[in-house]
């Protein structure tokens, strides 16, 4: 059986975010996702908004969008729905890829048959998982492109993961790393990135054989960094954490789709091996120092430090961008280039102000309910 | 004669010390006991390890020793009310006012249902009023007891706070109201009237109040650093529990208060969320075994028929106060039966309020304890069951150790 390639309407893009349930007691993970969808579906939102492997996990989703103005709209108006809905049941919702000092054995799982097989097959490694990621679906015409985007992209991921970092505490400490929960997802068997296909047949035959030998059921057994999506005829990059705001997210998208019309319309490489034997390298370093990584270009055996790297690909895509109506967009990351103000970097700042990180916690709640950035002196 | 001085004369007295850890031990070995046994509630074997060493049955804690011990329960009852009063986040209530109501609904009705039951069997109304208002309350003990020991998180364990919280309140103010009335029936001044309530209720509030703003002003001194703000938080809630005592205020709604400014007015978060965690096991036992102890099931055989009455007004009231209102507030209806159920322990503050009343008035109290004190104890007993049930059935308890990990 081959996977048919949807067809999606090119350069569109949409947004999955992960986001954290938190108790306004002590700021740690609560369940209440069943209560809180429960109450969202009164609303008439069903579909958007979902549950996720445990019940301290929510998902909303974006419909598909040309024009990352409309995209933030509506995610403004999703995030207020369920901010909304957590306050009618004394919970906090907050985004950041993962929670600063839950203790993972106190996760449990959310009761729907494939988080439950979830459970059973990979044991605590599952309950660890409980980390939450911004995912970024890219349409594209059809298999064999998405296959060719897909091995140009791949180059990129430091840049996604270096701009989305918001998970440097885990299990209450600091981490160093920007972006700690790159390293949950490492343990898992199919992480990593897909192999090195040429083609959509070519990856059709690796999936045959795959599903043949029982190592996956479905393509959502694969953890890679981007995997195609056959079904919605999409890209699904990964790598990211969940910003702490909306309007982070919304870069992100805005940014991926830019690349994306630069890569297939300007066709500036082929695919290349190269890229990965130096992609761990390259993501390690991303996930590890954030915006300040060194980064080696595989295509000029060039070593640079990442935020040139990311600056130099600005400059490229700003035309596409423009072309898409996104260009404020890019001009903010630029400008976030500058100045170093990450989410990462936000998190660390807030923890040096309050001494604690059930306070870093709240404000990252408040934050993503929609304050200001800066955070007061509390 | 060969008194060389240093061994003890005998028959050496007990001291003190001893009958504490002495109770300590017992009333640990009974809880585990039934746990293990029966798969009871750990509170229930220590409120049966008090009854059995309390004066109604072997005798061996009499009254004096009880009052004597009495300084464990009231520290323990004000941690357990702090605890509580800090988990009352006030601005849930303006998003969600239908929370207000399911509170109001199911305490109105527990209080009309025991209210009406009492005057059927031909209780005077003043009587039946204050039993009813004891009623209302839910034990704050029980409920932080069992939700500790089954590691409970979710939207029902809060609510079960929440509204905890808020019918121990009302209660409170109910009862404060209604010994104006007891003062007026046995024809005291009519200022007393007014000015008992207003006092009671005034001064603990200020108390709670003044046990904050000590605390804030200590804890931005002390900065964010766990152990130096435990020990400061234990200090204050020790000390405000002995001024509430000593200025005949009311130990609960102080520290109750003292409880909720911390949470809600502390708009810079000096106050750290502190846990009280293994160290208040000890406290607590004590006060369930001091409870059992306090417990006279003798009370049961002069009560009879009126006590069951009352517990099973109670029961019906809380139920369908909380079945009526609560699904209206984001909760679903077979979640809003376990709240129901969860919220059955009554408290044994009751029967310090009734202590409160038999002192005033002797007369008075004697009356009505039976029917309370009576019906406390079977709640005592079977209330932590319940509210175990509710969590455990609800999926909020956390699963139990060595199944299935």
């Amino acid at each position: 059986m081959t996977l048919e390639f949807s067809h999606s309407a090119p350069l569109t893009v949409g947004i999955e975010l992960e986001l954290m349930i938190l108790s306004t007691h002590d700021w740690n993970l609560m369940r209440g996702a069943e209560d809180l969808l429960r109450l969202i579906e009164k609303e008439g939102h069903a579909g958007d908004i979902k549950p996720e492997i445990t019940e301290s996990m929510i998902e909303i989703s974006t419909s598909v969008h040309t024009d990352c103005a409309a995209m933030l709209a509506e995610l403004r108006g999703m995030r207020d729905i369920v901010v909304r809905n957590a306050r009618r049941l004394n919970l906090a919702i907050s985004g950041g890829g993962a929670h600063p000092f839950q203790h993972w054995s106190e996760q449990r799982i959310f009761p729907k048959e494939r988080f439950v097989r979830l459970h059973e097959m990979y044991g605590y490694l599952a309950k660890q998982f409980t980390v939450f990621g911004q995912h970024i679906h890219v349409g594209i015409g059809s298999g064999d492109e998405a296959i060719y985007l897909l091995h140009l992209m791949s180059r990129y991921m430091p840049h996604f993961i270096a701009l989305s970092a918001s998970s440097p505490f885990s299990q209450g400490a600091d981490t160093a790393f920007d972006s700690s929960r790159l390293n949950s997802i490492n343990a898992f068997p199919l992480s990593g990135t897909m192999p090195f296909v040429a083609d959509w047949n070519e990856f059709n035959a690796y999936f045959d054989t795959m599903r043949d030998l029982k190592v996956v059921e479905s393509m959502k057994d694969f953890y890679w960094d981007i995997r195609p999506k056959p079904e919605y005829g999409t890209i699904e990059i990964r790598v990211c954490d969940t910003p702490l705001t909306v309007e982070r997210a919304v870069l992100l998208g805005a940014y991926a789709q830019a690349l994306a019309r630069h890569l297939t319309l300007d066709r500036p490489r082929q695919p290349s091996q190269d890229v990965y034997r130096v992609y761990s390298y390259n993501r390690f370093t991303a996930s590890r120092y954030g915006l300040e990584a060194g980064f080696i270009d595989a295509y000029t055996r060039e070593r640079r430090s990442l935020r040139e790297d990311i600056a130099a690909t600005l400059a490229e895509v700003a035309p596409h961008a423009q072309a898409l109506g996104c260009a404020s967009a890019i001009a903010e990351i630029d400008g976030l280039l500058k100045t170093g103000q990450t989410d990462c970097g936000w998190l660390r700042e807030t923890y040096a102000k309050t001494g604690s990180l059930g306070s870093v916690v709240r404000l990252q709640s408040e934050l993503w309910a929609g304050a200001q950035r800066n955070p007061t002196p509390s | 004669m060969d008194d060389i001085g240093i061994l003890p004369s005998f028959p050496f007295a007990a001291s003190t010390l001893m009958l504490v850890g002495a109770i300590l031990l017992f009333g640990l070995a009974a809880g585990e006991l039934v746990t293990r046994l029966f798969r009871l509630p750990r509170i229930t074997g220590f409120v049966a390890a008090g009854l059995l060493l309390g004066p109604d049955v072997s005798g061996v804690l009499d009254s004096a020793v009880l009052s004597e011990l009495s300084i464990f329960a009231d520290i323990s009852l004000g941690l357990i009310l702090f605890e509580l009063g800090r988990r009352l986040n006030l601005r849930w209530f303006v998003h969600d006012p239908w929370l207000l109501a399911s509170s109001l609904g199911e305490s109105l009705l527990s209080f009309l249902f025991v209210y009406a039951s009492l005057r059927f069997f031909d209780l005077e109304p003043l009587y039946a009023a204050t039993a009813a208002a004891i009623a209302m309350a839910t034990s704050p003990a029980v409920l932080i007891m069992i939700v500790n020991e089954q590691r409970a998180k979710g939207p029902l364990t809060e609510r079960m706070m929440a509204l905890t919280a808020l019918n121990n309140v009302y209660a409170f103010l109910l009862l404060a109201l209604l010994f104006g009335f007891v003062h007026l029936e046995h024809s005291a001044g009519g200022l007393r009237v007014v000015l008992h309530p207003l006092y009671m209720i005034a001064g603990s509030v200020g108390l709670g109040f003044l046990a904050f703003v000590i605390a804030r002003t200590f804890a931005r001194w002390l900065g964010k650093r766990e152990d130096a703000q435990f020990a400061m938080l234990l200090g204050l809630i020790v000390g405000t529990v002995g001024c509430a005592i000593s200025f005949n205020l009311s130990v609960l709604l102080a520290l109750l208060a003292f409880g909720v400014f911390a949470k809600n007015l502390d708009r810079n978060h000096d106050l750290m969320a502190v846990e009280f965690g293994p160290g208040a096991q000890f406290f607590l036992v004590m006060l369930f075994v001091i409870t059992g102890a306090g417990l006279q099931p003798s009370e049961l055989a002069i009560a009879g028929l009126i006590g069951a009455a009352f517990v099973a007004a109670r029961l019906a009231g809380k139920m369908l106060g909380i079945v009526l209102f609560a699904p209206l507030s984001g909760l679903a209806r077979s979640k809003a039966m376990l709240l129901g159920v969860g919220m059955v322990p009554m408290s044994a503050i009751a029967v310090v309020m009734v202590q409160g009343a038999s002192a005033l008035y002797p007369e008075f109290g004697a009356r009505l304890s039976a029917i309370v004190l009576s019906a406390v104890v079977i709640l005592e007993l079977v209330g932590p069951l319940a509210t175990q049930w509710a969590l455990r059935r609800s999926g909020e308890a956390a699963p139990q150790s060595g199944s299935g990990a």
